[in-house]
């Protein structure tokens, strides 16, 4: 239970960056802590306290946790990993045009 | 067993890398390259319809490929109904027509635009033909990063605010997917989409509500429905022209899709029905339609109102969508058909003559009829299709739209679909008055010197006149068209047929 209260916390707080802070690289940065805080979710979500894989063939093992979450979570390790650095690569571009990095510059994220 | 689904998928993946290699020895073999891969790509579907033309006639195709052989539900398995062959094929002919655009249109920097424009293919060859919820989750991020760099590819500064918007919002979208593929992992224990299917409705009523929303959230994000819009309009038209055909046309209807699959096979339409949201979903939808076309009317600069009459349109194919009868399938797919040709042919001959004019705006539209006549008959073609005249193909997918609305007794939803239309027509016109406005001075051929990225305009000019032709053509033989949607619609009315035929072995 516990764990989905950190969740939720932790997904707020990066949403809560996102909406409210005045740079862009704050932004990426609360975009990064929605990530992490569904990992975190998904992985606590599955554990059932078991053996983690992989398991030798000799071993004889009851409880095994599920090595499915893990692999999926690398992957979305890796798309966001590619996510914020592209993201990161543009606000230096943008840097270039307007020499600053509030997002109300550029005319807001919400307004046309 | 088909091995042709994974060709599908790999022939523009191989060529997305290649074409760097490729690109160190020669440009002109670079070229060769795209052309040829493109219709090679186009062959393998051919081939594919070939074989299987009368299971199509019949509307019971069914392809599938289990990757690295694994049985379903391990494993990720590729699947072919109706209804990913009819996007695969439009998607596939599309492209094919864009890329050949993209030769005589892109100017600069070809090596890396080519490379992202059949990553982008890929992705969405891979969305619609996976059968995996986490594999279509990949790929929907595969195709939000590859699309970005298309959109900041001028390199100005509206180009690069856009795709920061659009990474953004797509970037959060994406979130709300995953969350959504979490939550059905942890409570089925299972990724396959037929597996899901069969299980969900053993899921408790909260859950089950959860997973929609999320699902819903996160592909309205990426589509750009009401509440979300804002980024779109910046996105798909600060990019060259070809790119905001690709986007507007051809990327977003990859969401429909998504929206489509999610909603009627893998999570069933009565779960949105008994939770209220189909009624939630129809209202959001009609509001994005007639918004749309309100900010489009607003708006002075051509490829934003062409980006905002994307928005109005996506709006209306979902609000079709949730009527849940076949007809109003019918008239959603055959309208996802319509808008793909019209939009491309309005953003291709549009790209062409913005080329005579100074800017983007109303007033630099001056004139601009007297410039390649023929090219300005064809934008009055596509903008005629927007509108709903007969014999263009927007004139058969409204029709089919109204019909369904009337069958379900839903009159404020026809009326706000035909007010919608009115605005159009008032919001197209200006244009095409400008257009043959003569103006006193001739228009300042100087700027084609400094704007101009093309070096083949009759390659240009052919392909815009091309998808005119193909816009008047679709709509006095939409009734081909009905050949494989008929079949889509009557596979998703009975979804147990998709479960049943990737489990069955």
């Amino acid at each position: 239970m516990i764990n989905n209260f950190v969740f939720v916390a932790l997904f707020l707080l990066g949403f809560y960056a996102i909406l409210v802070k005045k740079n862009l690289i704050k932004m990426v940065i609360g975009l990064n802590i929605m990530e992490g805080a569904i990992f975190y979710w998904f992985i606590t979500l599955t554990d059932r306290g078991g053996t983690i894989p992989i398991v030798n063939s000799s071993q004889v093992v009851t409880n095994l946790n599920d090595p499915i979450p893990q692999a999926l979570i690398l992957t979305g390790i890796v798309i966001g990993a590619s996510t914020s650095s592209f993201l990161l690569t543009l606000i230096i571009e943008l840097n270039k045009f307007t020499s600053s990095t509030n997002p109300d510059q550029l005319g807001g994220m919400i307004e046309d | 067993m088909n091995t042709s689904l994974i060709v599908l998928i790999i022939i523009p993946l191989a060529t997305a890398f290649a074409i760097p290699f490729i690109d160190v020895f020669s440009n002109k073999a670079r070229k060769y390259l795209v052309v040829l891969s493109t219709f090679v790509e186009l062959f393998v579907l051919i081939i594919i319809i070939l074989n299987n033309y009368r299971y199509i006639l019949n509307g019971t195709l069914f392809l599938k490929y289990y990757m690295g052989n694994w049985i379903p539900p391990i494993g990720i398995t590729l699947g072919m109904d109706m209804l990913s062959l009819f996007f695969s094929t439009m998607i596939t002919f599309a492209m094919v027509f864009i890329v050949i655009y993209s030769i005589g249109f892109i100017g600069h920097h070809e090596g890396k635009y080519y490379v992202l424009l059949f990553l982008i293919w890929s992705a969405m060859q891979g969305i619609i033909l996976t059968g995996d919820i986490f594999n279509m989750d990949v790929f929907l991020e595969l195709l939000l990063i590859t699309s970005a760099p298309l959109v900041a590819f001028k390199r100005n500064k509206e180009g690069t605010e856009a795709a920061i918007k659009y990474m953004f919002y797509g970037t959060i979208g994406g979130l709300f997917v995953f969350i959504g593929v979490v939550l059905v992992y942890y409570n089925l224990g299972t990724l396959n989409f037929a597996d899901i299917s069969r299980n969900f409705n053993s899921l408790s009523f909260f859950i089950k509500k959860m997973i929609s929303i999320f699902f819903l959230l996160g592909i309205f994000i990426k589509l750009g429905i009401f509440p979300f819009h804002f980024w779109l309009s910046k996105a798909h038209s600060a990019c060259p022209s070809s790119v905001s055909a690709l986007l507007s046309g051809v990327i977003v209807k990859v969401y429909v899709y998504v929206f489509i699959r999610l909603f009627w096979n893998v999570i069933g339409f009565e779960v949105l029905i008994e939770n209220g949201l189909d009624k939630v979903i129809l209202v959001v939808a009609l509001i994005s339609s007639i918004i749309g076309h309100i900010m489009a009317l607003n708006e002075d600069d051509i490829k934003k109102m062409l980006a905002y009459s994307t928005v109005a349109n996506l709006g209306m194919i979902i609000a079709v969508l949730t009527l849940n009868t076949k007809l109003a399938i019918i008239a959603a797919l055959l309208h996802v058909f319509g808008h793909l040709l019209m939009k491309v042919s309005l953003f291709t001959t549009t790209g062409y003559l913005l080329q005579f004019t100074p800017g983007h705006k109303l007033e630099d539209f001056k004139g601009v009829a007297y410039k390649n006549k023929l090219l300005f008959v064809g934008f009055v073609v596509a903008v005629g299709g927007m509108i709903g005249l007969p014999p263009m193909i927007g004139f058969s997918s409204k029709w089919f739209i109204l019909k369904a609305f009337i069958n379900q007794d839903i009159h404020w939803g026809s009326i706000i679909i035909i007010v919608g239309s009115i605005i159009a027509f008032v919001y197209y016109i200006r244009f095409i008055i400008y257009g043959f406005k003569k103006t006193s001075i001739g228009t300042p051929d100087k700027f084609r010197l400094i704007l101009s990225v093309f070096y083949r305009e009759r390659v240009v000019t052919d392909i815009a006149i091309f998808f005119a032709v193909a816009v008047i053509i679709a709509g006095i033989f939409y009734k081909f068209a009905l050949i494989p949607i008929n079949g889509a619609a009557e596979m998703l009315q009975n979804p147990y047929i998709y479960v049943e035929t990737i489990l069955g072995g």
